[in-house]
């Protein structure tokens, strides 16, 4: 079966409905040639918490799953990423380690971008940088939405989320 | 200029001397010109709602002296504190981007100066200044970060006790007393905030301080907690 997302973004016919793919022209052709586009299957990390930053992951097919880990190895959902969402967005522009683990949950196709080529693409790109912006809000909502949930939910809410 | 709260306010940000330690405000000359244009300074007392959890977004809030309670509330009544935010930061930020609701209530917790932008003013200022833009994703990451840290703590903890733990060596991690065998910190918050920060009750923490207390791992003098042994508090944390 033809999938509806391409290698090239160019010709995915699901860029318009993606927050961060609906880019200007000149935008999508630079995010084009900087990015890779690789098949993975299904359990595959995209990057463990505490790793070094090394760019980040656009879901073109598939769902991830997001994670934090205690020290003692009880894991905990924090949300799951769908089609058309950046991971490892807030690890890059705070330059920091990886603050979650994301696992897929089904066989994806997955656009990379190296950390600098992102940091030049942002930098170069006005209309990008603040979809990036928007997706960033977008992820704090939800970040602030599972605070509420863990913080002021009760336990058994809480606990159903958590994977050992 | 003197203000009625003892600030000494800062009415522009063109000769404001603490800009260039501070992410957002270290902006290139053009973007601070037109800040300057759309910003208005004001000063706040200790106890003042900035804005309100569920509120339409009105805009944003620069926050240039003083700190700010950010906290989220159940159904019920209880809150919880997600963040104490310090001078340099903008708060309010995802929700005027997105247009959603404001996610927290912030509450000064000393008189403050606070740099206010209407959001229609602040999205034009994002699209014409690509650095500003690039300061906000930054400021947005860093917010990110720390609240799935704060899910981590609240969520993958198992006690009141290893929360409160993270807590103190969170704190003592600042202000240069990490290295520090037996560092202090100034406790600024009352047991009931503290309580509101671990989602426990005032009891418990006053519970907890008292068996540290005991257990001689803290020592308090004043408002001042002083960690005797950095080593068995590390414990308690990892819940070891």
């Amino acid at each position: 079966m033809e999938s509806a997302t391409q290698t090239s973004c160019l010709r995915c016919i699901e860029r318009p409905d993606r927050l961060f793919c609906h880019l200007p022209a000149e935008a999508l052709k630079a995010f084009d040639a900087l990015k890779s586009t690789i098949e993975c299957t299904k359990g595959d990390v995209l990057f463990r918490e505490g790793s070094p930053c090394i760019g980040v992951f656009v879901l073109c097919e598939g769902r991830a799953r997001l994670s934090v880990c205690s020290e003692s190895g009880s894991r905990l959902t924090l949300r799951i990423a769908a089609p058309g969402e950046m991971l490892g967005l807030s690890a890059c522009l705070a330059g920091s380690h990886y603050g979650m683990t994301a696992e897929l949950l089904d066989s994806s196709r997955v656009a990379t971008m190296k950390y600098n080529d992102l940091m030049t693409f942002l930098r170069e790109h006005e209309d990008a940088c603040m979809q990036v912006v928007n997706l960033l809000s977008q992820d704090l909502h939800y970040a602030y939405e599972r605070v509420r949930a863990v913080g002021l939910g009760k336990h058994r809410r809480a606990r159903s989320l958590t994977v050992n | 200029m003197i203000s009625p709260y003892g600030l000494d306010i800062v009415e522009s940000c063109l000769t404001c001397k603490t800009r260039s330690e501070r992410l957002f405000c270290d902006l290139p000359a053009p973007a601070l010109q037109a800040f300057e244009g759309i910003k208005y300074a004001t000063a706040y007392p200790k106890g003042a709602v900035l804005f309100v959890e569920g509120q339409a977004p009105r805009g944003i809030f620069v926050l240039c002296k003083g700190r700010v309670k950010l906290s989220i509330c159940s159904t019920d009544g209880k809150t919880l504190i997600v963040k104490i935010a310090e001078p340099g930061e903008v708060l309010g930020l995802s929700a005027s981007v997105s247009g959603k609701p404001y996610e927290l209530t912030a509450e000064t917790i000393d008189p403050c100066q606070v740099n206010f932008v209407k959001r229609e003013d602040f999205l034009r200022f994002l699209r014409d200044h690509a650095d500003a833009c690039f300061r906000v994703a930054e400021q947005l990451s860093e917010k990110y970060n720390a609240a799935c840290h704060e899910v981590r703590s609240l969520g993958l903890s198992h006690s009141a006790g290893e929360k409160l733990a993270k807590l103190l060596l969170e704190w003592s991690s600042k202000n240069g007393e990490a290295t520090k065998m037996e560092p202090r910190l100034k406790l600024a918050l009352t047991h009931e905030e503290i309580a509101q920060m671990i989602g426990t009750s005032r009891e418990t923490v006053t519970r907890l301080f008292a068996d540290l207390k005991k257990r001689q791992i803290v020592q308090s003098k004043g408002s001042t907690l002083i960690i005797r042994n950095k080593t068995a508090l590390r414990m308690i944390a990892t819940n070891n």
